[in-house]
């Protein structure tokens, strides 16, 4: 009998952790300035927390913090067009199917000056394991959204 | 840098399947029409070197920043 196939990934942040095979996420492309790492895991930064670690299975040094932009965006909607195009997806299935993510950045000890990247969200296929980062243009959003008021 | 000149409407081929054609040109804009097959991918570079760097910075997020973030970000609710 062939059970599921596990695979341990000892990461740099957050200590081992072992992944369903199943559950790997593949970027043909690559994030971008990293085109290199295909396959990444989601794993929730703590229990109800709006924070995720988008971490590379095949190097454990590389993470990201990715966080849904509807918590503070909620009417944030770009046109999905292109990444559909560019992934070969299924424009039928893309609203059942397709988890936006934006990527969070935490400066060095400035946990307050937290921002999110509005123009390159990671656009998850959970149907394939397939995602892909977009490149918004034209659209009103920022590169570095503030996450908490007043800074 | 291979610079090529080209008029209005006159083509630029690159490799077997990529194909650039000057469409407009109006004072110091130039439009351009690309064609290129599905999973190439094209970007105003402007643009997608303003990601490429907030990755390259979100890519450093230690593990106790993110903790700190995520104490403050429910504190403020």
């Amino acid at each position: 009998m062939r059970g599921y196939e596990t695979l341990k990934v000892d990461t740099t942040r957050f200590g081992a952790i072992t992944i369903d095979e199943q559950k790997i996420i593949t970027m043909p492309f690559g994030m971008l300035g990293f085109p290199d790492e295909k396959r990444y895991v989601i794993v929730q930064h703590k229990k109800n927390s709006p924070f995720f670690w988008y971490q590379s299975v095949d190097d454990p040094a590389l993470a990201f913090v990715i966080t849904s932009p509807f918590f503070f965006a909620p009417d944030y909607s770009v046109p999905l067009d292109d990444a559909i195009n560019q992934m070969s997806w299924d424009e039928e299935k893309i609203e059942d199917t397709v988890k936006l993510y934006v990527v969070v950045n935490i400066p060095n000890g400035s946990p307050d000056k937290m921002t999110a990247n509005l123009i390159g969200p990671i656009l998850v296929n959970t149907e394939t394991f397939q995602a892909v980062q977009m490149v918004v243009t034209d659209s009103p959003y920022s590169h570095r959204f503030p996450l908490l008021k007043d800074h | 840098m291979l610079i090529l000149t080209r008029k209005l409407g006159e083509r630029i081929t690159i490799g077997d399947n990529i194909v650039i054609t000057l469409l407009e040109i109006a004072g110091s804009q130039v439009k351009l029409g690309i064609e290129a097959p599905k999973g190439i991918s094209i970007h105003r570079q402007e643009i997608y070197e303003r990601i490429r760097q907030q990755n390259l910075r979100a890519s450093e997020v230690t593990a106790s920043d993110l903790s700190e973030a995520d104490s403050l970000l429910r504190t403020s609710g």
